[in-house]
């Protein structure tokens, strides 16, 4: 009883300061007009006419995050790159085996699963290529992928996507590769001063004020908004398979990993 | 003043109150973890009212895919049921 009265207290707390929040404007009236940032955002994230200042994306969001606040999202990537490297090196000494097993969940689960799957991956896909577009972007297309390899190792197990050569190797090379595009995207135009010689800045997109150095905002007519959509194919990749590489490693018995990380002594 | 949008934002907040506080009190892990998993997606859907799609994007595969596995693999490791 007194449980319940404590909760039914804070459930009456929450709801009167959501009440005072909102409708009785404790916090300033919400949903009231565009603010000056939004505004100078929104007209200059897709402006031809006005080259020092635009992304040549019309999407605001991903604009900022690859572009505006490009370097924020870069230290974002490396604490992701750190932590799958911390649970690799947790579970160091661990050889996933390739073995012929039908474990896994019924017929009809798998079949709905092989329907499911290819889906999975074109919707993946479509947000990480449209993600200058659209809503989306790398992070959150490598999310909507990573959602694959843990269905597969769930309803198909683990050895399944090993037999099919989603290997830890394979994994972390891929990944790898991601970050090194990164990196490589974020370079370029260091690349370009050298040989050039005129100035370019570290994740630098369209030209600049004192800068002409600029990723190509069309290939064959189409926008692909500069160094936008090469941040999401990397961010994509380098998201996909860090997931994947941890759910590969998580999905080793409790027993396996204890033999391996104990040591002599446990043995 | 309170239009449709305030409505659908309180009632997912409620919703998203209510199973929190399961999933606080609750001492079989894996329903816990769904009850949690329940928050999160009325999570997802305050962030699509509040007009923010990118962030609905990358909350619902992690809020209903990727949360709940890995805390799944975890409980495996571990007990299902907490100890008082």
């Amino acid at each position: 009883m007194r449980k319940f009265l404590i909760a039914a207290a804070v459930i009456v707390i929450a709801v009167l300061a959501s009440i005072a929040a909102t409708v009785g404007g404790a916090l300033g009236p919400l949903f009231n007009g565009v603010r000056s940032l939004a505004e100078f955002y929104l007209l200059n994230v897709f402006n031809p006419h006005n080259q020092t200042l635009t992304a040549m994306s019309p999407e605001a969001v991903t604009s900022i995050v690859w572009d505006y606040r490009g370097l924020d999202t870069l230290f974002e990537t490396v604490v992701f790159y750190m932590a799958i490297i911390g649970c690799v090196s947790l579970h160091r000494g661990i050889e996933l085996i390739r073995k012929r097993s039908e474990a896994g969940l019924s017929r009809i689960v798998k079949t709905v699963t092989k329907i499911l799957i290819p889906l999975n991956i074109v919707i993946a896909a479509s947000i990480a290529l449209h993600g200058h577009l659209t809503p989306g972007g790398g992070f959150q297309a490598g999310a909507a992928m990573a959602v694959a390899p843990i269905i597969v190792i769930v309803v198909f197990s683990r050895f399944f996507l090993l037999r099919k050569g989603v290997t830890k190797e394979v994994a972390l090379s891929l990944r790898s590769m991601g970050l090194l595009g990164i990196a490589l995207v974020a370079l370029i135009p260091l690349i370009a001063w050298v040989t050039t010689g005129s100035a370019a800045y570290v994740m630098q997109n369209q030209v600049k004020a004192d800068s002409s150095f600029s990723f190509p905002a069309y290939i064959g007519g189409s926008l692909v908004s500069g160094s936008l959509i090469w941040y999401n194919i990397f961010e994509f990749l380098a998201v996909t398979f860090g997931f994947t590489i941890v759910f590969l490693l998580l999905s080793v018995d409790e027993e396996t990993v204890r033999k391996v990380l104990g040591g002599e002594e446990h043995e | 003043m309170v239009d449709l949008t305030m409505v659908l934002l309180a009632v997912f907040a409620g919703i998203a109150l209510f199973f929190a506080y399961l999933a606080i009190s609750e001492r079989n892990l894996v329903r816990a973890l769904i009850y949690s998993a329940v928050q999160s997606s009325a999570f997802a859907f305050i962030f699509y009212l509040l007009r923010a799609p990118d962030i609905v994007l990358v909350y619902v595969p992690i809020s209903v895919g990727i949360y709940p596995a890995a805390i799944l693999f975890l409980i495996r490791k571990t007990k299902e049921v907490e100890e008082p």
